[in-house]
């Protein structure tokens, strides 16, 4: 609403496309520096040429794909949060710039240290060259325990919600279960990559070499020690009240509770798309364990791209799986507990930090300032008629044509980030059949705040949890009343109700508060 | 139908500011100015590295394909460095100007993301030319000028953009078009303001290519000369085009913004004319190493002139944004809440780095190349 709508359909997908290229990449890159140092220091100890040729031949495979690819998708990123959500992209750099600047010096030094390493072989003592390889994988773990910390942060901002201080937003619940996890599935994906490599050599030897050590040594840990990680991870998302459960459908966090879950789970309660994508994840990470091993036992001196290549694809689809699944644990939110992602903000908790008295902070995009005024008072790009006068036309046909303009608006501005009309979450099968006074009720009960006990409260307790219509995460609808009933006229013409729209309703909300009569601001 | 009563200049977020705003000005000039000499040289040595490698096919030309060489190996490091100098003033930028900037980044939409998949395949271009140059047969040609043009499409999509976040008076026309991709076209500044970095961009190519040949010349004393007196007649030649296209810019600003520059506002005054009087005393002593039977002295003035320039034409360039900023009202945040400490280990840390990467890259620097006796090489 404060910023224009870049009106691509599912424009999530962008960022999901580009964030999870990115962190395939990415972890490769900090996990393959750690296996290239290792390994090199392990050829030079044993004498082994072949081993040190092989890493050698790596590290400019590594410095093409990490430099390039993963140096630029990682701007993608940003390009692409700046433009599906230019709201929530202000406020995380409000909060987080030093943390970006900070992993900005760590960046400038593991690239160059990458550069150094693949341009230093023959150029540099072997003490040398191995003391920048070591440089270049702390900085780029450096990298990955800053950017943790702010992607941790955005589903469970922890203290800083009340604080509004870095450190109790970085430090948050789930950053240490994370880190552990990432440092570990970057490990793992190390090992696939090596693996990878290996498979294009005709020298057995190497390849029963390299799958030994790669296999067993960097693979099979990951699949240790992620799965209990991820049980730690869970644990702490559920204490920080993410409700890990609901969303995947399961009657708790442990592992056991939610396998069962997702192989039985209907789609009917939680978020389908979470439990599918973590069914992806353990399905696929299941199948690259089981490819390793196979490796390791049976084809160690025999084997070939395709077989490792699938065994990539297999990684990707996992590691993809897993952060569409932390993506959607977040939801409804952007920023946990903060911003939604239509960009709606809850309004400040109690006892949270506010600004000095003598500075003036308006929000106008908060939750119960949109309820009260309405979303198109607020909406900066919006031209349609306010609902509550687009209801009260007395010309049937007319009252429904602007209804349905001003919902199908209104669809834009609340809904449009995750919902398509008829592609990706498209709405138009979710309302097929359904009346506009059903809608309505459903409209009213997306999202309720509730306490830790479950029992109804405000918006603005420190101990905020949403209870959401079956559990799909949905945010509350952040309009009047005559929104409301706007967005469920356009919702029902969708639905193939021709009719919506023409009977004769009420307009809610009163006529000083509603839409069209709050449109200035106080800066 | 409501009009538009309220701004189109987005409401600041309900969040404190980091950093006192100078901290974040400085910062954001400093590190631009990085990323220009760096990105400088990408689009600069590209476009030299195509001319002279289609100069250097006639026969007694050595110096031509030994220049080629040097910049096809260097294009890739460079690049790394355009894009990681890069990062850091889009970074201030958005902490200071992100109301703006983000809006329009959003109207430019797939135009502006367009950067992204563009700046990758040009930077596979550069290690394609790097690694595989003497296989790629004519190839290599076609790669080295597709290239320049995605850096050039490029240097045009943030031109648009940085252009667009000065025009909130267009944004509303431009959204209410649709689409999903749009560009500042209709702006005056835009093809001025453009074409005169890119033209600034080759000239400082060519400066870089002098100082390659400075560096060069103790030890290739014949090749050094050449390059920088080949490089001085590529920046003072396109400086002299450029300083016409400076003034195009200057008189395609908004009358306001213009007037700034002509003595009102004292600083915006100086910094403009120290910067014209810098960069005509450089293009001179360019002019005069091109044809100096020793060239040197005069290149190492010239490198110290030209850094005057960049610095004030940079600083020009942000008076050109308070201007606009200042014709439309803009209010900088007020509730600024500075993390001392997060500034701090920032500083640290980048003092940390950057004695890392002087320590690695002199090693790298010091040991030589392999297979020569000859220990460092430039």
């Amino acid at each position: 609403m404060n910023y224009p709508i870049w009106q691509v359909p599912a424009p999530g997908l962008v960022i999901a496309l580009v964030s999870i290229a990115h962190v395939f990449i990415s972890h490769f890159a900090v996990g393959g520096g750690l296996f290239l140092v290792l390994t090199e220091r392990r050829a030079r100890q044993r004498n082994d040429a072949l081993l040190l040729a092989y890493v050698r031949r790596l590290s400019r495979f590594f410095l093409l794909l990490t430099l390039v690819f993963g140096a630029v998708t990682g701007v993608g990123i940003w390009f692409a949060i700046g433009l599906v959500h230019p709201q929530a992209t202000s406020s995380l750099i409000n909060t987080f710039v030093w943390g970006w600047a900070i992993e900005w010096t760590m960046f400038i030094t593991e690239i160059v240290a990458a550069m150094v390493y693949y341009y230093g072989w023959d150029r540099l003592p072997a003490r040398t060259h191995l003391t920048v390889g070591w440089i270049y994988f702390i900085t780029a773990w450096g990298s990955l325990a800053v950017i943790t910390g702010i992607l941790t942060y955005m589903m469970t901002p922890g203290g800083w919600l009340t604080e509004r201080s870095f450190w109790s937003g970085f430090l948050n619940e789930t950053y240490l279960p994370s880190l552990v996890m990432r440092t570990f599935v970057c490990v793992g994906l190390a090992g696939v990559y090596a693996l990878l490599a290996a498979s294009w050599s005709g020298d057995p030897r190497l390849k029963s070499k390299v799958a030994r050590y790669a296999g067993l040594g960097w693979v099979l840990p990951m699949a240790v020690v992620v799965p209990l990680s991820l049980i730690w991870y869970l644990a702490a998302a559920a204490g920080a009240g993410i409700p890990a459960a609901e969303i995947l459908g399961a009657d708790g966090t442990g592992l056991p509770a939610i396998l069962k879950a997702l192989f039985t789970a209907d789609g009917t309660t939680g978020h389908p798309v979470a439990q599918r994508a973590a069914l992806t994840t353990i399905v696929a990470a299941t199948g690259v364990i089981l490819m390793t091993l196979f490796l390791v036992a049976r084809r160690r001196r025999n084997y070939g791209p395709i077989f490792t290549g699938l065994l990539t694809f297999l990684a990707l689809v996992a590691m993809g799986g897993g952060e569409w699944m932390r993506a959607d644990l977040r939801k409804p939110y952007v920023i946990g507990g903060f911003m939604f992602v239509n960009g709606v903000r809850l309004p400040p908790p109690a006892g949270a930090i506010r600004a000095p008295a003598d500075i003036q902070v308006n929000d106008p995009y908060a939750l119960d300032v949109l309820r009260r005024d309405g979303m198109l008072a607020h909406a900066r790009w919006s031209q349609v008629q306010p609902a509550a006068e687009a209801a009260a036309l007395e010309e049937p046909e007319a009252r429904a044509e602007a209804l349905f303009r001003t919902g199908r608006e209104l669809f834009k501005l609340a809904c449009t980030k995750c919902h398509t009309t008829d592609g990706y979450q498209g709405i138009r099968p979710l309302v097929a059949g359904r009346s506009t006074s059903g809608l309505q009720t459903i409209l009213g009960h997306l999202a309720r705040p509730v306490n830790r006990e479950g029992r109804e409260t405000g918006w603005d307790d420190p101990d905020l949890r949403l209870a959401t219509w079956r559990g799909r995460r949905m945010p509350p609808f952040p309009g009047n009343q005559a929104e409301q009933y706007a967005l469920a006229v356009y919702l029902s013409r969708l639905g193939g109700d021709d009719r919506a729209g023409f009977e004769r309703q009420q307009a809610h909300g009163s006529p000083a508060a509603g839409p069209g009569s709050g449109r200035e601001e106080t800066p | 139908m409501n009009g538009f009563p309220l701004s189109p200049v987005p409401f600041p977020d309900p969040v404190p500011q980091p950093a006192p705003a100078w901290i974040l000005w400085g910062l954001l000039v400093f590190t631009f100015m990085l990323h220009l000499l760096a990105m400088n040289f990408v689009v600069g040595g590209s476009v030299i590295g195509a001319v002279t490698a289609r100069l250097g096919r006639r026969a007694g030309r050595p110096h031509h394909m030994a220049l080629v060489r040097w910049l096809t190996d260097a294009m890739p490091i460079a690049l790394a460095a355009t894009i990681t100098f890069g990062v850091a003033p889009l970074l201030f930028l958005q902490v200071l100007y992100g109301r703006l900037f983000f809006t329009s980044s959003v109207l430019m939409g797939w135009f502006w993301f367009a950067v992204v998949p563009l700046v990758m395949v040009a930077y596979y271009g550069t290690y394609l030319l790097a690694f595989k140059s003497a296989s790629l047969g004519h190839w290599g040609s076609w790669i080295r000028w597709l290239t320049i043009f995605i850096f050039l499409v490029i240097g045009f999509i943030f031109a648009n953009n940085m252009s667009l976040m000065l025009r909130p008076d267009l944004f509303r026309a431009i959204y209410a078009d649709g689409g999903t991709a749009h560009g500042n076209f209709g702006d005056p500044t835009l093809w001025p303001r453009y074409l005169h970095l890119m033209l600034a961009a080759v000239a400082i190519g060519g400066m870089w290519v002098s100082g390659y040949g400075l560096i060069c010349r103790p030890r290739r004393p014949e090749f050094g000369e050449w390059a920088m007196r080949y490089g001085a007649r590529w920046f003072s030649g396109v400086t002299a085009v450029n300083l016409f296209m400076g003034f195009w810019f200057l008189f395609s600003l908004p009358g306001e913004t213009m007037a700034r520059f002509m003595g009102p506002v004292p600083v915006a005054t100086f910094v403009l004319g120290l910067g014209i009087f810098a960069g005509m005393t450089t293009m001179t002593l360019m002019f005069l190493a091109a044809n100096a039977p020793r060239p040197s002295p005069l290149v190492g003035c010239g490198i110290g002139g030209l850094l005057v320039t960049v610095v004030c034409m940079v600083l020009v360039r942000d008076q050109v944004r308070r201007g606009a900023l200042a014709t439309m009202n803009f209010e900088p945040v007020q509730w600024v809440e500075p993390q001392w400490f997060n500034i701090i280990l920032f500083l640290v840390l980048l003092v940390a780095g950057t004695l890392t990467v002087v320590w690695m890259v002199r090693a790298l620097v010091l040991a030589g190349r392999p297979g020569t006796e000859d220990g460092p090489v430039p």
